[in-house]
């Protein structure tokens, strides 16, 4: 399938697009329209853009409105998840420490590569890195 | 001259939590309101983003309504008393951190998070902000000694 996002994608795009591919459709395509754009390309599934089916609902970020949807039940996708909520949003109360790196992180990513296509291609292996590690702390 | 957010909305009076929800998202991104109508921000990539995703979030609660523009002031002056007003506002956070620190035996763990809330809405760069980073540096390198 075809899926679509506003470009200059940063931490939570990123993430979902890579929980995307990973463990919701194999073959998933990554098409970027601009920024605060409402027309949607036919025939696409839309993630991360306000008033659609994948993006912020009840106070959570797209990664996790994406893992809740498709049911898929992981105990480290859920702490990415968390920590995708608190990078994204300002939260009082935070109990993820990597959250305000992982931010920054991801928008130097996208500063530093030559357009969103290659943002998310390297953004995998963040996500990866951060996946391989946090499944040590649930083994 | 700079670019400013301007953000009006409705949300019916119950269940009130929405009402807290929305006024507590504006506030935790350090917005201002005038006149009791108009939430202002300064124009930033991430301002811009969150404050569309509020907009989306509102469209969704039954009856919520609300509008955004990006403008600019176009009467000379307006501008610098604007941003003066974010800068009070997180200064005045800065020093109630910069008393607490000059207590006795202050509690650094919760004056730094204190610290990391009230830096998410510094959008000018205060120079009190450096003073309590600074300063929060220097008082756990004491106590570490």
């Amino acid at each position: 399938m075809k899926w679509v996002t506003w470009e200059h994608i940063g931490v939570d795009r990123m993430g979902s697009a890579w929980l995307i591919q990973r463990f919701i459709d194999k073959q998933a395509e990554f098409i970027f329209i601009a920024h605060g754009s409402t027309l949607l390309p036919k025939g696409c599934e839309p993630f991360d853009i306000p008033g659609v089916r994948y993006s912020h609902h009840g106070g959570h970020c797209t990664f996790y409105v994406l893992l809740k949807e498709h049911k898929i039940s992981d105990r480290v996708l859920e702490r990415i998840a968390q920590i995708v909520d608190e990078a994204d949003e300002i939260h009082k109360v935070a109990v993820e420490p990597a959250a305000p790196g992982l931010d920054l992180i991801c928008r130097g990513l996208r500063q530093i590569s030559r357009d969103d296509f290659e943002a998310l291609e390297r953004s995998r292996f963040i996500f990866e890195a951060l996946y391989a590690e946090l499944s040590k702390d649930e083994a | 001259m700079g670019t400013w957010l301007l953000f009006i909305y409705k949300v019916p009076n119950e269940p009130s939590a929405r009402r807290v929800y929305v006024w507590r998202k504006l506030k935790a991104m350090g917005a201002i309101v005038l006149h009791d109508s108009v939430w202002v921000l300064p124009l930033t990539p991430r301002t811009r983003e969150k404050l569309q995703w509020l907009a989306s979030e509102i469209k969704e609660m039954e009856g919520g309504q609300s509008m955004l523009w990006e403008s600019k002031q176009i009467f000379t002056g307006q501008d610098s008393d604007l941003m003066q007003q974010f800068v009070d506002q997180v200064d005045t956070q800065y020093k109630d951190i910069l008393s607490q620190l000059q207590r006795r035996n202050p509690d650094l763990a919760a004056l730094s998070r204190q610290y990391q809330l009230a830096s998410a809405q510094d959008y000018f760069q205060s120079e009190l902000g450096k003073r309590v980073y600074e300063s929060l540096i220097e008082l756990r390198r004491k106590g570490e000694s």
